[in-house]
């Protein structure tokens, strides 16, 4: 469970977030949506214990967020890619639970490069590998960290929407199977209402939440599900949120 | 600039022409101009001074060696260790820095015959000052690779509460190397620059102590066969440096750019 209580995060003068409250169930899968700059990846950076909020508190099951770093429980993926460039895929996978201080398992990180489309490549070093697969591997690296929360930083936002779709409907049945706690942060609102069971709409100046979702599409979410009705409902009202905050 | 030690390959045909053409360029001169053999000796003649004393160069060459070795061992070692200090030590940085910049102007070799006052004619100052004028070249690169990792990279170590060993140590360095090797290429080409100067304040041996001692006799055949061997000796350095830059970047899998 992860908790934010009127969360408020300050540079200097400049309010970048205000007052955010949101609480997160184990096992939910959150997306939040909002437009550039409204501090999407400074919520994130909070939940995950990289930003200290000024104002409120963040804990992940009743612990502060530094806590739980120390005990290998946030899984971050990044914007940027942040492979190692003089490692190998697998050996890129390996290295984040090496340096969390966790025993290692490298036959688990090659089974599960494997189950996300990449084998034949965990000897590659990230140069040879596609965007989108550098993404699987970074996605991966975050999995096999051992971590109950995933915390995504708008992970897919260099991708083409080819590959953008077919890594969310991978990254849906990877969470039906590990089940993780997901804060998926994402500036596409139709990538936010696909993958969320709840979507948390963000405003700016200052940040702060404006609505909340619940993503309720009948059966399961792959890509025919993009074309569905249902799911061009949310999508639309979600839309619709994000103007009228503008208005 | 491309460099290219090995004289396999198609690459070589050209420079390994060129010097032919230049060494017998020298060779023409000295057969059909009218320059006296005291003044430019034919290069035959620089080859038969080598072959004809081979344990002047030899032992002078070592003299050279060991000051090069040894004062080039405490340069990086010392340009190494500051360079993290410089990173990692805020307040330092910013006292530092800003000298280690400026100093760059100064012409190092100047300060040779001060340190001839201050240590004497012996080895010692002849290593010194080969540590001094290796050590800044391998600060600034090093410490300016320390710097290259990206903060998302931190911030991913941060995320594991990964300790700042760990980030030095598996990701910092790493970034660094290219930089390390590129002040190690300056400093090993300098190493041979200070010795040679140390020899000619110092006066005591080496190969530097040769080419003076040629230059007092107005023996050019001499000096010539010093520069030779001390040509190659600069080289052999540059070589084995450029080698172990190819093994470690063959493993990070780099590509060796220069
Ligand atoms: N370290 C910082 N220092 C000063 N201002 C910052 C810092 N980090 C973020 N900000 C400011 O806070 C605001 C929110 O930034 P944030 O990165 O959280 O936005 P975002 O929603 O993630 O945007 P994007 O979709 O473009 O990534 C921005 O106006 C940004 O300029
Ligand atoms: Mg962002």
């Amino acid at each position: 469970m992860i908790d934010l209580e009127s969360v408020g995060v300050a540079f200097d003068e400049f309010t970048a977030v205000a007052d955010v409250d949101l609480g997160i169930d184990d096992g939910e899968f959150v997306t939040v949506v909002g437009p550039s700059g409204c501090g999407k990846t400074t919520v994130l950076r909070a939940i995950g214990g990289l930003q200290e909020p000024t104002t409120g508190r963040v804990t992940i099951d009743g612990r502060s967020p530094s806590v739980a770093q120390e005990a290998g429980d946030v899984g971050f993926v990044f914007q940027q890619h942040t492979l190692l460039p003089w490692k190998s895929a697998l050996e890129n996978v390996v290295f984040l639970r090496k340096m969390a201080d966790k025993p290692p398992d490298r036959e688990g990180a090659r089974a599960l490069l494997e189950t996300m489309g990449l084998d034949g490549f965990e000897d590659a070093r990230p140069a040879a590998l596609s965007g989108g697969m550098k993404q699987r591997v970074a996605i991966a690296r975050a999995i096999h960290l051992g971590a109950d929360v995933l915390l995504m930083d708008e992970p897919f936002g260099e991708l083409d929407e080819i590959t953008r779709d077919e890594l969310g409907v991978e990254i849906r049945s990877l969470w039906r199977r590990e089940r993780k706690t997901i804060v998926f942060v994402t500036h596409s609102v139709p990538e936010a209402v696909f993958l969320g069971d709840r979507c948390v709409v963000m405003c700016d100046r200052p940040g702060r939440i404006e609505a909340t979702f619940d993503i309720d599409l009948p059966g399961p979410r792959d890509t025919e599900s993009l074309g569905s009705g249902a799911f061009q409902e949310q999508v639309a009202a979600v839309r619709r949120t994000l103007h009228e905050s503008y208005d | 600039m491309t460099e290219r030690i090995s004289v396999a390959g198609s690459g070589a045909v050209y420079p390994v022409s060129a010097l032919c053409a230049g060494v017998a360029l020298w060779w023409a001169l000295t057969a059909l101009g009218d320059i006296p053999p005291f003044l430019l000796p034919a290069p035959d003649a620089v080859v038969a001074r080598l072959a004809g004393n081979p344990e002047l160069y030899l032992v002078n060459a070592l003299f050279t060696l060991e000051k090069v070795v040894y004062g080039g061992a405490i340069g990086i070692g010392a340009g190494i260790a500051l360079a993290a200090f410089v990173a990692y030590v805020p307040w330092f940085r910013r006292a530092v820095y800003p000298y280690l910049v400026t100093v760059r102007v100064l012409p190092k070799l100047a300060i040779a015959p001060l340190l001839l006052i201050y240590l004497g004619t012996g080895m010692t100052t002849a290593i010194v000052f080969v540590a001094l004028i290796t050590f800044f070249p391998l600060v600034l690169n090093t410490a300016a690779g320390l710097d290259r990792t990206p903060t998302a990279h931190h911030d991913l170590l941060r995320s594991v509460d990964a300790g700042p060993i760990e980030r030095i140590l598996y990701v910092d360095v790493p970034y660094a190397i290219p930089d390390i090797f590129a002040g190690l290429k300056q400093s090993v080409t300098l190493a041979v620059v200070g010795a040679v100067v140390a020899e000619w304040v110092v006066a005591d041996n080496g190969l530097g102590f040769l080419i003076l001692m040629g230059s007092e006799n107005v023996r050019p055949d001499v000096m010539l066969a010093a520069l030779v061997v001390l040509l190659l000796v600069g080289l052999a350095l540059y070589g084995i440096v450029v080698l172990v830059q190819r093994r470690v970047h063959e493993r990070l899998g780099l590509e060796t750019l220069d």
